[in-house]
């Protein structure tokens, strides 16, 4: 039972996450948060031809809000945009592992901005798209 | 004061999670409450319930004499001058709006308040409020390196424009204790009021309102045994009587015309509409549990398990505590694990049914001037053990176990 929550793709993934950064000029710039623990996180999304061609995130929180959104970074790279925005929290929490009732807002937080901002941008016309503030 | 006696009187402190015993720490928060509390607010519904000050029926006057003695044991508690100068509230926080709205009411353009940067959001956002509506201006006194209240830089920070002072009398973060007495002192000199959110002291430590000279205090119930629902604004009679009220309605006027509204007697102008009856004797019932107790003895072994637990944690590797390591502090123990987001160790301290909190606990700007996103917190009450604090250490040490650190 010890830190069952703690798999070791969480683990290794809070340790050393993939896409950490920002992209410069990005086509979609996205951040959220939840203000009851505090947890945060910015989105940086450069699209060439419909297709996420680069992303990378910035995380402020705990180990499963980080390694659920740095999973998902790796999750919608090379994705068509519109289906990146329909990746659904099963799928996600399929690839995290075991997510406990407690600890699902954590892990949701990033599918949640990230979602909110590909509806805007593609509501924009797939115009550069800053959206900021998303409450979680 | 023997706390694996008391502990009897606790019904939750006999829940098992995971199969292990409740190891509750999180009493800064809010704490557990006694068979004696519990009964006495069933009692109530059981046998007096009825409205208060709506008299004219024996029920009612049973009701309302049980009222009105829960305002005369909070008095005592905390050495107020009679029951005129406690109102009842829902908690600390509607305390302090209480007194943004009452008190800010009276200032002009250009007043200050003074506050510290080690106030909960409960005594600065109602003050921000009062200064978004355009009049006031707030400052902030900082601390010192060692998480005190820095009170050369308190003293510069007033002015002849200080009308109010805000201060806090135990931080919910750092535990605190910051010399009040000293601070009233400092008021007396400006000529202006002097308020103390005393949510997180009156439980732990002997509070008196005449001695410290306090303008206002505001605590909550249920962070002392009692009932949630239930908060406490002290307020010197003489100018809770210059005030207007917060709250209007019912059973806080005495008399109404179409036109106007005359104000009832202390305290009950300020508390409109039917109050929290169950509550605020629940609440009785924990003054009478503490006094019983002894706070000097509540205090005494608090300090011998903050002292214990800080010892027990400062031993371990990459951990770090945070507020006066010298000086008097409640007892609670913020800390941060290295390499370990705060809301991890509570999570995996919670496997060992050891409940903390983790976070910002309501006092973001204190977190953005240390620098750091949250921390683990542990308060301790009557209740706990050492044995508890051993339980606490070693499951900081699974944590940095589980996070390979």
């Amino acid at each position: 039972m010890t830190g069952e929550l703690y798999t070791e793709i969480i683990l290794d993934l809070y340790k050393n996450p993939l896409n950490r950064g920002k992209i410069a000029d990005a086509d979609i710039e996205a951040h959220g948060g939840n203000p009851v623990c505090g947890d945060n996180v910015s989105f940086t999304v450069s699209i060439g031809n419909g297709i996420i061609e680069d992303i990378k995130f910035e995380g402020h929180g705990c180990a499963i809000s980080i390694a659920s959104e740095s999973l998902l970074t790796e999750m919608v790279k090379g994705k068509k945009v519109l289906e990146a925005g329909k990746i659904s929290r099963e799928a996600l929490f399929a690839e995290l592992g075991n997510i406990i009732q407690t600890r699902v807002k954590c892990a949701l937080l990033g599918l949640v901005v990230l979602k909110r901002a590909i509806e805007e941008y593609e509501k924009n016309g797939k115009k550069k798209t800053v959206v900021k503030g998303i409450i979680v | 004061m023997n706390p694996e006696k008391l502990r009897k009187d606790f019904p939750i402190l006999e829940r098992k999670f995971n199969k292990k015993k409740l190891v509750y720490l999180d009493n800064a928060a809010t704490t557990q409450k006694p068979k004696q509390v519990i009964e006495a607010e069933k009692r109530f519904y059981e046998e007096s319930n009825a409205n208060v000050h709506r008299g004219l029926n024996f029920l009612s006057l049973e009701a309302t004499e049980q009222y009105e003695a829960a305002h005369n044991k909070t008095a005592k508690f905390i050495n107020a001058g009679g029951i005129e100068e406690i109102v009842f509230t829902k908690n600390a926080t509607e305390s302090l709006n209480l007194l943004a709205f009452s008190l800010g009411e009276r200032l002009s353009k250009g007043d200050e308040i003074v506050l510290t940067k080690m106030e909960h959001h409960a005594n600065l956002v109602p003050w921000q409020q009062l200064a978004k509506r355009g009049k006031v201006k707030l400052k902030f006194a900082g601390i010192t390196e060692d998480g005190r209240l820095d009170l050369s830089d308190l003293e510069s920070k007033i002015s002849g424009k200080t009308k109010i002072i805000s201060v806090t009398m135990a931080s919910n973060i750092l535990g605190t204790i910051n010399p009040v007495e000293k601070v009233s002192g400092i008021a007396e000199k400006a000529g202006a009021l002097f308020v103390v959110d005393a949510a997180q002291a009156v439980p732990h430590t002997k509070t008196d309102v005449k001695k410290m000279n306090a303008d206002f205090i505001a605590f909550s119930a249920h962070k002392m045994l009692g009932p949630t629902g239930i908060g406490v604004l002290y307020g010197k009679e003489e100018l809770l009587e210059g005030m207007e009220p917060f709250l209007t309605g019912g059973d806080m006027i005495s008399s109404v015309t179409f036109e106007k509204s005359e104000w009832n007697r202390l305290p009950w102008k300020f508390e409109a509409g039917t109050p929290n009856i169950a509550g605020a004797i629940g609440f009785g019932a924990a003054i009478d549990y503490v006094s019983k107790t002894g706070i000097e003895n509540i205090e005494a072994h608090e300090q011998k398990l903050l002292k214990l637990g800080m010892e027990r944690l400062s031993e371990i590797k990459g951990v770090r505590l945070y507020g006066p390591v010298k000086g008097p502090r409640t007892g609670m123990i913020s800390f941060n694990v290295g390499g370990v987001h705060p809301h991890d160790v509570a999570e995996i301290l919670g496997e060992s049914a050891i409940a903390i909190r983790a976070g910002n606990h309501c006092a973001q700007p204190l977190m953005n001037e240390m620098g750091i996103e949250g921390v683990a917190r542990a308060s301790f009450y009557l209740y706990n053990t050492a044995e508890e604090i051993g339980l606490l250490a070693e499951a900081v040490e699974k944590t940095k176990k589980v996070f390979g650190v």
